[in-house]
């Protein structure tokens, strides 16, 4: 029998090395068992994966349906207004958000919250497309702030992807991000509307988003403060 | 007690610790652990199958599948062909799928001489399930032969169940005060790096019964006593050597057997967790004096009547109306929420003693050891168990982190306790020497 130099522990015959430090066995003695079965199976297997495929198609059949019945009807029902065309829309943007993180196991997160913006962004412009002003709200309005809360979005799904942020670190950025992008809706809002800035309602909004962060991050920083509302909101 | 659905199948309400099991199931997690039995000789694949096709009738509450309802999940009889014995596989207890494999929820393997069974938490405890292990194994030597009579636990499969085997023993001993012991505070993680899915690490140390007994007796403690103070020091000295700004408790979940406290027959989930901790902010404590530590709570704690209030207060939520009409979905992610804050952050890790695996003289000697292994944690954390049987104790640490910082330090604080350790593990080792674990 061979011992561990370093651990002291009694090892198997068949162990090249330690399993507890990794030092390598060399008993002249006893050279290691390469002829016995190891304790352990060495066969690897893994369940398979989880199918998610059902759903999948329930969900696609689900809105394929509703788009399918309300084309159909808008060809009855006031077929002057393409009414059925912000339903179909609505649909395949909702499938684009469900079903492909479903179907693609491991799509990477910028990837997916890319896709999810860029549905957004093709209803709009459906939209744009139908009503009255053409598309030149959508270029100089929504897609701006369609953007910058996709990119939002973006910075917030990275930053909290790993979860290893704390409950308070996580609130204190998900308050920052909605101050940011209530500044820029606003701006880019007035620069639709009055062709300049004039800050108003923002503020407030950034104001109370600062108020409420920086307590939250003396409160992050000190640990006496934190274990506190830990145990106050069972956190 | 299984009640009687339309289609005359039978159906059990999950029990209180099922309710939880099952609200953490993840594609990637399962709450699951394996015995082990290694046998005198080789395993006859066929002579099992025989073996388990005549002990699982007896046993109708592991012949059950997990069924989604719209409020609470349920299980259901398994009517499906099975289980049946499968060759081991070097990466065990690895997350169950409901609808996979006909939906059994436990598992039969063999290797060389040994004999493995996994359960998924729902179903059973540990001491539920060496129930049905220990029936197993005498209906196994029976059908090699030997002369195995039904003394030591074994059940006679040939009798049907006892109605109270299958009974909810958290609602039979139901009190009528409840106890909530508040918010634990934070404990050290003990956490590491992840491996990729799927890995669980497993360490199984091999000691005398009898040197440990002694060892504990001379610090006045009980074997799971002493060996719960041993893996508390040895994660208060891994996180001493981290050297952190502030350092916090180190907390074990202790799993206690209510049948010894409340008279049961279940072989269903019957179990509480004790939570004993040591604080190094207050000062450095001395080897003896955390083994006296871990003695005196589980012995102040760990009482029938305070059992009873804990459970009580756990069962209670169940019944209440507010939360029944939350559909399952919803209930599953909050429990597993709630669960994240008050059964993961007030803790280190786990630690298990089953006890003596008591067998007949007649089955003892065709069984060397037992083995436990206590599947993968929420977090990359390692887990601790431990089984004895005749005069070996098995201690198994698993987990799904790279590092093994805790059993080595673990095994070694007791090699320098004078102990004889002799260990065993399905880890990876680079005939070199080098680590497999490029982080470790």
């Amino acid at each position: 029998m061979s011992y561990c130099v370093n651990c002291g522990v009694e090892l198997d015959g068949t162990a090249h090395a330690c399993p507890l430090c990794q030092t390598p066995v060399m008993n002249p003695r006893q050279p290691v068992d390469t002829f016995s079965p190891p304790p352990f199976p060495t066969r690897r297997k893994e369940v398979p994966p989880v199918s998610k495929r059902i759903l999948a198609v329930l969900l696609s059949a689900m809105l394929a349906s509703a788009a399918v019945c309300c084309g159909v009807l808008n060809l009855v029902l006031k077929p002057e207004l393409h009414w059925s065309v912000f339903v179909i829309g609505a649909a395949i943007m909702v499938w684009i958000w469900l079903v492909p993180p479903l179907l693609l196991r491991g799509i990477p997160l910028p990837v997916r919250l890319l896709l999810d913006i860029v549905a957004v962004g093709l209803y709009v412009y459906l939209i744009s497309r139908d009503v009255r002003g053409g598309t030149g709200w959508f270029l100089g309005l929504a897609l701006p702030i369609i953007l910058t809360g996709g990119a939002v979005v973006l910075f917030l799904g990275l930053v909290l992807q790993n979860g290893k942020r704390s409950i308070l670190s996580g609130i204190t950025i998900v308050i920052g991000a909605a101050g940011a992008v209530s500044f820029f809706a606003e701006l880019f809002v007035d620069r639709w509307l009055y062709q300049c800035w004039t800050p108003e309602w923002s503020l407030i909004v950034v104001t109370i988003c600062a108020a409420l962060i920086v307590p939250l991050i003396i409160v992050r920083r000190v640990p006496s403060l934190r274990e506190e509302a830990r145990r106050r909101f069972h956190m | 007690m299984p009640r009687q659905r339309e289609d005359h199948k039978d159906w059990y309400k999950l029990d209180n610790a099922g309710v939880l099991y099952t609200a953490l199931q993840k594609e990637e997690y399962s709450a699951l652990y394996r015995f082990s039995a290694v046998m005198d000789r080789p395993v006859d694949p066929a002579a099992l199958q025989r073996a388990l096709d005549k002990t699982m009738p007896r046993f109708p509450s592991f012949r059950v599948r997990m069924r989604r309802g719209y409020f609470w999940n349920y299980l259901e009889f398994n009517d499906a062909p099975g289980p049946f014995v499968k060759e081991d596989m070097s990466n065990p207890c690895q997350p169950v799928r409901y609808r996979e494999d006909s939906g059994w929820l436990i598992r039969f393997f063999y290797y060389e001489r040994r004999i493995s069974l996994e359960v998924f938490h729902a179903v059973s405890d540990g001491a539920g399930s060496l129930v049905l292990f220990r029936t197993l194994l005498a209906v196994y030597l029976r059908e090699l032969g030997h002369e195995i009579p039904n003394t030591c636990g074994v059940r006679d499969v040939d009798t049907p169940p006892e109605p109270e085997e299958l009974e909810d023993a958290y609602a039979r001993y139901i009190g009528k005060t409840s106890l909530h012991g508040g918010r634990e505070r934070t404990a050290y993680p003990n956490t590491g790096t992840p491996e990729p899915f799927y890995t669980l690490n497993t360490t199984m140390g091999f000691v005398s019964v009898a040197q440990v007994k002694e060892k504990a007796k001379s610090y006045g403690a009980s074997v799971t006593e002493y060996l719960t103070a041993v893996l508390i020091q040895t994660i208060l000295d891994k996180q001493h050597r981290e050297n952190p700004r502030r350092e916090k408790p180190v907390a074990l979940a202790i799993p206690i057997d209510l049948r010894s406290f409340f008279p049961s027959e279940t072989v269903r989930n019957f179990i509480l967790t004790a939570r004993p901790s040591i604080d190094p902010a207050l000062g450095e404590y001395s080897f003896p004096e955390i083994v006296a530590q871990v003695h005196h709570y589980l012995r102040l704690n760990v009482n029938r009547q305070r059992l009873r209030a804990v459970f009580t207060g756990n069962v209670r939520y169940q019944s209440n109306k507010l939360f029944t009409i939350i559909p399952s979905i919803f209930k599953n992610r909050g429990v597993s929420f709630v669960y994240k804050s008050t059964g993961v952050r007030p803790y280190s890790g786990t630690y298990t003693n089953l006890g003596v695996f008591q067998v007949s003289p007649e089955m003892a000697a065709h069984i060397e050891r037992m083995e436990i292994i206590l599947g993968q944690a929420t977090v990359p954390r390692v887990h601790c168990a431990s089984i004895s049987c005749g005069d070996i104790l098995n201690i198994t640490f698993a987990g799904t982190l790279c590092e093994s910082d805790t059993e080595r330090e673990f095994f070694r604080f007791l090699v320098r306790e004078g102990i004889h350790v002799r260990v065993e593990s399905n880890r990876r080792c680079d005939p070199k020497g080098g680590s497999p674990c490029p982080t470790a």
